[in-house]
């Protein structure tokens, strides 16, 4: 490799790194904006607030200390959540695939299940305020129930979020398979390579079952309305993030923007063979999916009623089901 | 379980305490959930953190002006205590409210009824996750308010009731009545979509469809009021029984399931029924004064007085001496559905434990009226309200 293609390739990256960062910050703006607003007949926030002011003005508040038993570790959980997605990106960036198996689906799969247990350990370090500590005479004469053990209401995030793991990405990891299954390989070059040669997966029977449980799993995965079960109404709206301030939650902020960005990227590059790459003007096919996705997702989620596990389960079994059949198809 | 048919302390896996202040709760009030694999055994809703002492304040207070204090109770229902301590000191003083002053009186309260309702489908449909139904929903009951608006002269405190009638700028002339019309043909337009939209959603129809039942028995057994009862199956409306609502035909609704789907119907089904009445009310007003003011003061007994709100039975009492309130007691619909809520919890997942404790349609702010004595080291007088 001569210096001029390492400088080229370094340039490669940060540059798509960048126009994710720069992508990515708008994303939940459009979804809030333009979607659900529009729908709701309402004005809503300026486009750039929820995905670009707002971690500004969080990076400026002051940080408290949170109300958890291990506070540092609880906030460097966003960070470290921040620096999995940007892996998950790196890996599938052309530019990186002499990695081998770093640049394989067994390691974005490995990165997305990080990602999902960063929840898990969010919800059980986090002790809000909010459930326990107001102190009101339990003890009063009458009270049904004394002396019990109590539980915090991010507790049950992170139960949930553990179900998540469990279950609920189901079809996410499923859909990832279906492009695997026809290229024969486990590597993202080697799966970029056979569309090149045979059109992209997307346009096969298989692909188009494909891809249609791989939105349902982008909108579980991000835990979109319906299938928000990581918070409970009493959660707030934030679940296992409740105890998160200033630059802290400036990060989760950031991170689910990106998280958009790269799961629709992931998506380009698994089922249309276009991998996210400044130098190439496939970057553009990459940025109007991770455009169109959180529409989507938004005009489903503005639609719909907050699943509990009543309806949750029963729709990831089915999306799942649906799943194989496009794996047995993609075998066929 | 034990002997008494109690669930024990040992059968609780955990506990999960909402509140007294929580964002989900909207109002202070306080939910302890014991929970088992995040289904709710058993359930405590407390109440009274947010006393403001009303009953103790209309102590002593011209009858007038305690009237008008009543009205603060409540931000949702508002006209209903104010009428309903009218309503008292009428009966007491055997006052003849005048024919039009009553139906101005009763569109009032039917308005009351249709943007509290819409209130609560919001609510609920908010509670849901649902919030594109809540915001049209919104959006439907500006329509009721700004009529409340243009009657009463305010969007919350209206005032239009006093003793013998209503206030002279309550009246309704040739333009308001034009504009209450429009307004009931607009509710009763979009609710009818709202209706067909709601019910042909299955993914709000599963979500909805047997939770938090409660069957007739158990509705009676807890003192269940309100449309809340009337959605278990029975057909108690005290409308049926006030002389003030004799003119007017309207159905009463019932819904049989008592669940959430069931509740969030009853209000629904309300609302045209509402409508019905506030245009028979337009259309026969009365002509003639609208307040009576040829009475005389004079001392009273305890005096009872029961009305339908949105929310269920109301009632108020007092007794007056000397032109002054008496031994006054307010008694909110909410109170009375304490258990309901508490009741409704069990079974449930802990998901749904707000959506449950929302169907009873609980108003908190206006329930708040018990009294705490808390006794303070520093204070001479330990015993403190």
């Amino acid at each position: 490799m001569d210096t001029t293609m390492i400088i080229s390739s370094v340039v490669a990256v940060i540059g798509t790194l960048i126009i994710a960062f720069a992508v990515s910050i708008w994303l939940p703006g459009i979804e809030r904006k333009f979607v659900h607003a529009r729908i709701q007949q309402r004005v809503g926030p300026p486009v750039s607030s929820p995905g670009f002011m707002a971690p500004i003005k969080f990076f400026f508040k002051q940080t408290l200390t949170p109300n958890s038993p291990m506070p540092r570790l609880y906030n460097a959980l966003p960070l470290i959540s921040l620096i999995i997605v940007v892996f998950i990106l790196l890996a599938i960036i052309p530019q990186l695939y002499f990695l081998g198996a770093l640049a394989s689906i067994i390691a974005v799969i490995g990165l997305l299940k990080v990602e999902e247990i960063m929840y898990m350990f969010m919800g059980s370090l986090s002790k809000s305020v909010l459930s326990v500590s107001m102190p009101f005479p339990d003890l009063v004469k009458g009270a049904k129930h004394v002396n019990t053990t109590r539980s915090f209401i991010e507790e049950l995030s992170s139960l949930r979020a553990f179900r998540l793991i469990a279950f609920g990405s189901f079809p996410l990891y499923i859909a990832l398979f279906v492009p695997v299954v026809m290229s024969q390989s486990l590597f993202i070059g080697d799966i970029v390579v056979y569309q090149q040669l045979h059109g992209p997966v997307l346009f096969t029977v298989a692909g188009a079952i494909g891809a249609v449980v791989y939105f349902i799993g982008f909108m579980i995965f991000l835990n979109e309305y319906p299938f928000a079960i990581m918070k409970t109404r009493a959660d707030v709206i934030e679940g296992p993030l409740l105890e998160y301030m200033s630059k802290y939650r400036a990060y989760t902020y950031i991170t689910r923007g990106l998280l958009i960005f790269v799961l629709a990227s992931l998506f380009t590059t698994m089922f249309l063979g276009i991998p996210p790459n400044i130098f190439s003007p496939g970057i553009m096919v990459t940025v109007a999916v991770a455009v169109i996705f959180p529409i989507a997702m938004a005009v489903m989620s503005t639609f719909s009623p907050v699943f509990t596990f009543r309806q949750f389960y029963p729709v990831v079994a089915a999306t799942s089901i649906l799943g194989v059949l496009a794996l047995v198809a993609a075998f066929l | 379980m034990d002997n008494n048919n109690k669930i024990t302390d040992k059968m609780i896996e955990t506990e999960v305490p909402i509140g007294i202040v929580h964002s989900a709760a909207i109002e202070p009030y306080r939910v302890r959930l014991f929970v088992e694999d995040e289904i709710i055994r058993d359930a405590e809703v407390t109440v009274g953190v947010n006393h403001r002492g009303i009953e103790r304040i209309m102590e002593g207070l011209p009858v007038e002006k305690a009237n008008s204090l009543t009205e603060k109770i409540c931000g949702i229902c508002s006209n209903s205590h104010l009428w309903n301590s009218c309503l008292v000191a009428e009966k007491g003083l055997e006052i003849d409210v005048p024919p039009r002053a009553e139906y101005i009186r009763i569109i009032m309260e039917e308005l009351e009824r249709l943007h509290s309702h819409m209130l609560y489908l919001a609510h609920g449909s908010e509670v849901l996750g649902h919030e594109t139904f809540a915001m049209r929903l919104f959006y439907i009951r500006e329509t009721a308010m700004e009529l409340l608006r243009m009657i009463g002269g305010n969007r919350v405190q209206y005032g239009a009731s006093i003793i013998g009638g209503v206030r002279p700028r309550c009246d309704l002339n040739e333009m308001r009545i034009k504009k209450i019309n429009e307004g009931m043909d607009y509710i009763e337009e979009k609710i009818a979509e709202f209706a067909d939209r709601f019910m042909r959603d299955p993914m709000v129809m599963s979500r909805i469809s047997g939770v938090a039942a409660i069957t007739r028995k158990d509705a009676r057994r807890l003192a269940t009021t309100g449309p809340t009862l009337r959605a278990t199956g029975i057909e108690v409306d005290l409308r049926r029984d006030m002389e003030q609502y004799e003119p007017f035909e309207f159905d009463v609704i019932t819904q049989d399931t008592g669940d959430v789907k069931a509740n969030l119907l009853m209000r629904i089904f309300e609302i045209p029924e509402a409508v019905k009445i506030i245009r028979q009310a337009v259309k026969d007003l009365p002509d003639g004064k609208i307040t009576n003011r040829s009475w005389e003061m004079q001392d009273t007994g305890i005096i009872r007085s029961y009305i339908e709100v949105p929310r269920g039975e109301l009632y108020h009492s007092y007794s007056i001496e000397d032109g002054r309130v008496r031994s006054s007691i307010v008694r909110t619909p909410s109170i009375t559905n304490v258990n309901t809520m508490e009741f409704a919890c069990i079974g449930t997942h802990i998901t749904d434990a707000q959506l449950a404790i929302v169907q009873c349609d609980p108003c908190f702010t206006c329930t708040d009226r018990a009294v705490q004595i808390v006794d303070h080291p520093l204070k001479k007088n330990k015993n403190r309200i």
